[in-house]
């Protein structure tokens, strides 16, 4: 075992496997901080330059990009309070607002600190518990699934925001969106009303930077005298304490560590991923809070949550890869095409045939995530220039952004007609009042509830099957629990403001 | 008790209120139609659920929750207030004019690509869309016209060398 430890670590402490990180690191950062550029973008566009490396070298590569594609979402963000990628949705949440009041330095480093934790303790998690989780994770069918989504959509009752109905709406419209297009277990079209661009079904990127992207760019010019007077996103100085942040986030290491656990038991799930954690992780924070009511308003524990959430997703992720063989995302699937490019095969005897290259992969996550850190802290005053640029000039500049990213995600112009189209509604939805948070949750968790409720039904038509398997059980009392908690916390929070009022 | 103008905060909560309540209805109309169009999907052979079970759960829900927010906005809306809905509207649509013209030049670059191709239809949107945003001055124009070079030509060509990825060239 201390063999294959040092076999791989040599070769992932040579010079240039470090270089090739690091470069990597950058690139993945650069490319998530984009909104509409996602990590798995980075990581197919990474392929191709690794098939001349030799293997661990380029799985190395591969981990540096999709390490600092988690981290680097949050850039854009805290600072545009745009998603730059699917994970970092709710790091919109707190993240902008701090930055809004005139810390975009302190929630930049809190993210990053946050991710760095995040992706450390999930290698760590990776490296004792991967093929115990991985038996558990394979384990679970269609029944538990569904009920673990069911109990991910009860997090739409801590992001209602103003009103409890329209936030069961925006979540209950997510849903419906995600039914448009072929079905996912027979391929049955569903309303598309012969109209071309709907066949596929909206695209999930394409729904996120238009409700999210798009509105947001058209409310930073709703005040015409200001945006002409060239005012910047962050009006204030901006301040950049990296190591005192730092501090900060290991004085909470119970939301840090919960949040990461989150996200490695998100990641572990195959067809989960880091949306999904992001969103889970801010929820348990909001909940085991002694200040609820300053999350969505720039708590420092929303962003450390969020972050770490998302990001401990990519040692999760390894979990059923290395230990089964079974690739948990995209990301994870492309990252065993790169083994089996090179002749590895990947499955449960994987760490007894390779172990050099396993333990190579772990070493490779701690130095990603430490080069992750690293490349944010030195170019962190680089970013928070963006906060400093005036709003004429970046809204029609990111709105570009957001056509490239969404015509490059498969190449159809149709994509950019349902983007404007979104883009609009998402205003109109902004506008009115609606929270868009539980619409995009709508949209990820929908197409995995209805194939796995229908998966279920097809394997067996019993549906008592959801209440007496006993992991689906726990998740369905856990959902109603959640929902229970919510209800019982905002109608005691509308007593206290009527109270007041 | 004063009454609500077109210009007091209070009117424009009614104001509010009624746009958000015409959104209940058009949400309501929708839902209730394509949950009819989901139960004409015919059930396979193969499952107990068909295509159209899931979009009808997700309907009905919407149907539901959509009446439950009708019924609670039409109680919150005074008498007076559909009479003052109309200069509400006006006046929403006048303080948000840059949004709206900047959807409009957004709608026009989105048609234009097909045409123009990327790198041109990008290069007049940029232009367009930062000389109505930005302050009237020389600095500015500059600037917006090495922007609309660099975001429209010059992120063709990197993405066209680098990675491989061909925007739209335009007929």
């Amino acid at each position: 075992m201390l063999d294959a430890f040092l076999l791989g670590a040599d070769q992932i402490f040579s010079a240039s496997t470090l270089l090739y990180m690091l470069i990597g690191s950058v690139a993945g950062i650069i490319a998530a901080a984009i909104p509409g550029f996602t990590v798995t973008m980075a990581i197919v566009l990474t392929l191709p330059l690794t098939f001349a490396m030799a293997p661990l070298q380029g799985i190395a590569v591969m981990l540096s990009v999709y390490v600092g594609g988690y981290s680097g979402g949050l850039i854009s963000a805290a600072l545009l309070g745009i998603p730059g990628t699917p994970s970092a949705v709710a790091t919109t949440f707190d993240a902008f607002p701090m930055a809004r009041k005139g810390e975009p330095g302190r929630a930049l480093s809190l993210g990053v600190w946050a991710s760095f934790f995040g992706t450390v303790i999930s290698t760590m998690v990776l490296v004792v518990a991967a093929p115990p989780l991985a038996i558990f994770a394979v384990k679970l069918g269609p029944w538990e699934y569904f009920s673990l989504i069911v109990f991910a959509l009860t997090i739409v009752a801590s992001l209602v925001g103003h009103s409890l109905v329209r936030g069961l709406m925006a979540g209950a419209i997510g849903l419906a969106i995600s039914t448009v297009g072929v079905d996912p277990i027979m391929g049955r079209p569903r309303f598309d009303f012969g109209v071309e661009m709907l066949e596929p079904g909206l695209p999930f990127l394409v729904v996120l930077i238009g409700i999210f992207a798009i509105s947001q760019l058209a409310s930073e010019v709703e005040d015409a005298p200001s945006v002409r007077s060239g005012k910047s996103l962050a009006t204030q100085e901006i301040d950049f304490k990296t190591w005192e942040v730092m501090r900060e986030v290991l004085m909470r290491p119970v939301n840090l560590v919960r949040s990461s656990i989150v996200g490695v038991l998100v990641g572990a799930l195959p067809g989960a991923g880091g949306s999904i954690a992001n969103l889970l992780a801010y929820d348990q924070a909001r909940r085991a809070s002694k200040t609820p009511e300053e999350f969505g308003k720039g708590s420092p524990e929303g962003v450390v949550a969020s972050e770490a959430g998302n990001s401990a997703t990519a040692g999760g992720g390894l979990i059923p890869l290395i230990a089964l063989g079974i690739p948990g995302s995209a990301v994870d699937a492309i990252l065993m095409a790169s083994l089996m490019v090179h002749g590895i095969s990947v499955g449960p005897r994987l760490i007894m045939d390779n172990a050099d290259l396993v333990y190579g992969m772990f070493i490779a996550m701690v130095v990603a995530s430490a080069m992750m850190l690293l490349v944010c802290v030195l170019s962190m005053r680089f970013f928070l220039r963006v906060a400093e640029i005036p709003k004429w000039l970046i809204v029609p500049t990111v709105i570009v952004c957001c056509v490239v990213g969404s015509f490059a995600l498969n190449n159809r112009m149709s994509d950019l007609y349902l983007l404007g189209f979104i883009g609009l509604a998402g205003y109109a939805l902004r506008a009115l009042d609606y929270p868009l948070a539980p619409l995009v949750l709508g949209v990820i968790l929908g197409p995995i509830a209805e194939t796995n409720m229908r998966r279920a039904l097809m394997t067996d038509a019993d549906w008592t099957l959801f209440l007496t398997r006993p992991v689906s059980l726990i998740f369905l009392v856990a959902a109603i629990g959640s929902i229970g908690w919510a209800a019982h916390k905002y109608f005691r929070s509308r007593q206290n403001t009527e109270k007041s009022a | 008790m004063t009454e609500p103008t077109q210009e007091s905060p209070s009117g424009r909560q009614e104001a509010g209120e009624i746009a958000r309540l015409l959104s209940y209805v058009a949400i309501f109309a929708v839902s209730a139609g394509l949950g009819l169009e989901a139960a004409a999907i015919p059930t396979s052979r193969f499952e107990v659920l068909g295509a159209g079970a899931f979009p009808l759960m997700v309907y009905g829900l919407l149907c539901l929750v959509s009446l439950i927010a009708i019924v609670g906005s039409v109680r919150r809306i005074g008498v007076g207030a559909i009479a003052r809905f109309g200069g509400e509207v006006l006046r929403w649509i006048r303080d948000r004019r840059l949004v709206i013209v900047i959807f409009a030049c957004f709608g026009a670059y989105l048609i234009s690509i097909p045409w123009l191709g990327f790198s041109i239809a990008t290069f007049v949107f940029l232009l367009v869309a930062q000389l109505i945003l930005a302050p009237r001055n020389p600095l500015s124009i500059g600037l917006a016209v090495v922007i609309a070079l660099l975001f429209s030509f010059g992120l063709n060509w990197v993405f066209a060398e680098v990675f491989n990825v061909f925007l739209p060239r335009g007929t």
